[in-house]
């Protein structure tokens, strides 16, 4: 439960990290502008390396929140390290939730990698496994999904933190606000959007500009059959299979592939079992 | 009227009010099909297609903000509409308008404010459809006359308007110099036909409940609910607190569109979801625009837009699985 932590008398310490990631996050939570003011006013932020000059990496923190994937051995000690002392811990953007770019890396032979390094002596992926999203090492209470997060989802979350209330995420397809923005429809345009399957929250910025959504908020929580929909509708298209792991590949490269198959044998099932229902 | 007087009707209307009227979407614009809107000019007015989008959240708000509150004080909000002209409204339009109106006008002991606000600054012009388009089924639904006026296409030169209400008539008044009196019985029934190709078999729809047409259907729906965020009938809602960072006890209390389609609409405290098959919210969209709400209120809510089959991604289109599965049953007789 957010801030059910909160301390009986005195401000929830607070704590901002980032490990392999571009910042970006964390800048979303500077961009909430005169709300990360306020906020900052209403709780004691004991770490926030990104924009802090003194800061506390030995306190207990009742909220940490780290951006960014675990890509070398220092990454994962540093998430444990904060894990250890904070009471709960907020997986904030897509490289934390879901490996994101970073973990395209495990599609391809390390060699192949060699020439994206920019600087080859201080950075080392020398962590055994390639790059992981936090949730495979430590225990997440809460995801502040997307790539970069939605500002007004992190605003969200901070008043959940202070009324110490259960924060839940939104978890209607991106299509509903996507709709709702007055959008037409991206897969009538014979384009792979994954809208359907894909968490919103984001208020569908993507498809409002006109590009497909690429699921960087992860799969919409709890469906199933919505996946046989959506394979049915990309069948007619024209589509395979792998062409939509390819579009997931982007953000969720971990778990596209593993995901996809699964759903995707139980809609081939599901399938031949209605299909001889009907004969 | 003379039809080539609307023009300067139009601009003269507008100064005085919005005047609402369809227009054409642009896929690299701020809406990407076809729409209403408040109109400039009134050579962007488009009547020749159904809009895409519905006309209902100019009455049924995407987020209309009900109070706010500082601690246990509230403030209600100065409900502030401009008047407005809505012009081009086909009658499954207006329809739509008359449910909308019979959920949050006249029903239960007081009518919705806001909901009431939004329509009593609202004039409903009507433009009379000859011809429905593939997924237009109107004619099966049995629409009723709702407008304070409404247009008919009489010949090359005239526009005949037949007079739906008092309100009507005194709009008519203010701009006399645009209108010609004519006789009774001017508008004939002839005028008010519409075509249709495309049928829904209504004779048996309760018995389907049990159908395996609804998995059928059902077997290309991702849950997207753009069936619902375009039908101009559906009218559930949700309610949200939104509070202020700086202040937590301080902030609105704000009313946004819900879908039925979407896993979370039923979900209840302790995280029980009643309607957890995606089969089961599928048929209850169309039980309630088909059956609950004559049930309930004396009228089917579907007004036969067919913008859940255009707006579908996977263009599932219930209503002629309704019938195929309404011919079965009935052993094959047309
Ligand atoms: S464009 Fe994408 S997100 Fe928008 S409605 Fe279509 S599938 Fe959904
Ligand atoms: S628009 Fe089509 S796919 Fe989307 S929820 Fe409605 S029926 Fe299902
Ligand atoms: S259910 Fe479909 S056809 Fe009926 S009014 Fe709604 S959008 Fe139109």
């Amino acid at each position: 439960m957010a801030g059910k932590e909160k301390p009986e008398n005195g401000k929830l310490k607070v704590g901002f990290y980032n490990v392999t990631g571009c910042a970006g996050c964390l800048l979303s939570v500077i961009y909430t502008e005169g709300d990360f003011l306020e906020f900052s006013q209403q709780v004691d932020i004991v770490s926030f390396p990104f924009i802090k000059e003194k800061n506390d990496d030995e306190q207990e923190l009742d909220v940490a929140f780290i951006e960014g994937v675990v890509v070398t051995k220092a990454d994962e000690e540093t998430v444990k390290k904060i894990r250890e002392r904070s009471k709960m811990v907020v997986a904030l953007g897509a490289c934390a939730h879901l490996g994101n770019i970073p973990a395209l890396a495990k599609m391809k032979k390390s060699e192949d990698l060699e020439y994206l390094k920019y600087k080859k002596e201080d950075f080392n992926m020398d962590r055994e496994g390639g790059p992981a999203p936090l949730h495979t090492l430590i225990k997440i209470d809460y995801t502040l999904p997307g790539c970069p997060p939605d500002r007004d989802e992190i605003r969200q979350f901070m008043k959940y933190l202070l009324l110490g209330k259960t924060f839940r995420n939104y978890n209607d397809p991106v299509c509903v606000e996507c709709k709702l923005r007055n959008n037409g429809c991206l897969l009538d345009q014979g384009k792979i959007c994954l809208g359907p399957i894909i968490a919103g929250g984001c208020k569908a910025v993507c498809p409002s500009g006109g590009l497909k959504c690429y699921g960087c908020r992860g799969f919409v929580q709890g469906i199933d059959k919505e996946f046989d929909g959506y394979f049915r509708i990309m069948e007619d298209k024209g589509f395979s299979l792998d062409d939509v792991k390819r579009a997931l590949e982007t953000f969720m490269a971990i778990d596209a592939h593993k995901v996809l198959d699964e759903k995707f044998a139980q809609y081939q099932l599901n399938r031949k079992a209605r299909e001889e229902s009907y004969e | 009227m003379q039809k080539g007087v609307f023009d300067d009707f139009v601009r003269e209307v507008m100064q005085s009010r919005e005047f609402v009227a369809p227009v054409k979407g642009d896929q690299t614009k701020e809406v990407q099909e076809s729409f209403f809107t408040d109109i400039k000019d009134p050579s962007q007015i488009e009547i020749g297609q159904l809009t895409y989008f519905p006309i209902k959240y100019y009455f049924f708000a995407k987020k209309e903000v009900l109070f706010s509150f500082h601690k246990n004080r509230i403030e209600e909000p100065e409900i502030d509409i401009p008047e407005r002209v809505f012009f081009g409204l086909r009658l499954c339009d207006l329809n739509s308008i008359k449910h909308q109106d019979t959920v949050f006008l006249n029903n239960g002991f007081r009518a919705d404010p806001y909901y009431q606000a939004r329509r009593e600054h609202s004039l409903l012009i009507g433009m009379h459809c000859k011809k429905g388009d593939d997924h237009c089924f109107c004619q099966s639904i049995g629409l009723k006359d709702f407008y304070d006026l409404m247009f008919f296409d009489k010949d090359e030169h005239t526009y005949g308007i037949d007079v739906g209400s008092e309100k009507g008539k005194a709009f008519v008044d203010e701009f006399r110099r645009f209108f010609e009196e004519k006789e009774e019985g001017y508008i004939t029934p002839e005028d008010k036909v519409t075509i249709n190709t495309f049928k829904l078999d209504t004779t048996n729809i309760k018995n389907l409940w049990d159908n395996e047409v609804w998995s059928s259907l059902s077997e290309k729906c991702t849950a997207c609910a753009a069936c619902n965020n375009l039908c101009p009938n559906c009218h559930c809602f949700t309610v949200e607190d939104e509070v202020e960072v700086g202040d937590v006890t301080k902030g609105q209390r704000v009313r946004k569109p819900a879908a039925c389609l979407v896993k979370g609409f039923t979900r209840v405290a302790g995280d029980h979801v009643f309607r957890d098959d995606l089969v089961g919210r599928f048929r209850h969209r169309i039980f309630h625009q088909l059956e609950f709400f004559r049930d309930r209120y004396g009228e089917t809510m579907c007004t036969g837009c067919g913008r859940c089959i255009r707006g579908c991604p996977a263009k599932i289109d219930w209503v002629t699985g309704i019938n195929t599965a309404a011919r079965k049953q009935r052993g094959g007789q047309e």
